[in-house]
């Protein structure tokens, strides 16, 4: 079984191989150990099922691995920032000019309710922010 | 409150549920492959058994996406690597449990009101 599962392991990228195949074939032989008391029919069960993930996962890894090759290595243009940092950037403003607004009207509820979500979009934010580093530039 | 766009929710889209069940078992604590594939068999009451092709392909992308990341475990004697969730995977996971919420809601809503008829 070990063998089938390494050969079968050649479907996927290099770069995959590289950098999953031991594990994967450990985690195999974790799973086929443990369940080798089940029986015969568990282990066809268990066999195919593999054999079906493999096929698939390795389908996946190749689309993934096109993809990745297929996108420009060039840097954004200038001024450009991701569409989600963008949105939550705007999400942020308008929170803090509704609270604003509130205030000055005299609606401290309104207010207070703004407040919490103005917190939870500068929390996305932060998050955003964290993910895509701090070569775009944004204050808020 | 309409939620910022994620990568995986631009418009609209749900998370596949491999994805949703890596992410809801790593919320948890961190876990190794073969301990993530024996916590979302208890998490999908037995449901789904998940291949090692299909965990890796989708720890991959988790990876790639830096929702998740791979460290090393210090004291084991099985298997060294290990995966945790990041800020970002766990801000996903809520925006995606949120989603979902809200969709049985209204689901559970339209139940109701079809059998009130």
């Amino acid at each position: 079984m070990r063998r089938a599962y390494q050969f079968c392991l050649i479907l996927y990228p290099r770069a995959h191989r590289d950098r999953f195949a031991e594990e994967m074939l450990q985690v195999f032989e974790e799973a086929s150990a443990d369940g080798r008391a089940e029986g015969w029919v568990w282990s066809v069960r268990f066999t195919l099922a593999e054999i079906g993930g493999l096929i698939g996962g390795a389908a996946g890894a190749w689309l993934d691995s096109r993809s990745a090759a297929r996108v420009p290595s060039q840097s954004p243009a200038p001024g450009w920032i991701p569409h989600e940092l963008a949105e939550a950037q705007e999400r942020v403003e308008a929170n803090v000019a509704a609270m604003v607004h509130a205030i000055a009207n005299h609606q401290f509820e309104r207010a207070r309710v703004l407040s919490n979500q103005e917190r939870e979009a500068r929390e996305n934010l932060r998050v955003l922010r964290e993910k895509y580093g701090d070569e775009y530039g944004m204050n808020v | 409150m309409r939620h910022v766009v994620t990568q995986t929710n631009l418009e609209g889209k749900p998370l596949t549920e491999p994805v949703l069940l890596i992410l809801t078992s790593l919320a948890e604590h961190p876990r190794h492959g073969y301990a993530l594939i024996k916590d979302i068999e208890l998490l999908s009451a037995g449901r789904v058994r998940m291949s090692t092709g299909t965990l890796f392909g989708a720890l991959r992308r988790l990876l790639v996406d830096g929702w998740i990341e791979r460290f090393e475990l210090e004291d084991t004697t099985r298997q060294k690597q290990a995966y945790r969730l990041t800020a970002t995977g766990r801000r996903h996971l809520q925006l995606e449990l949120d989603r979902m919420k809200h969709l049985a809601r209204a689901g559970f809503a339209r139940l109701k009101a079809a059998e009130a008829l």
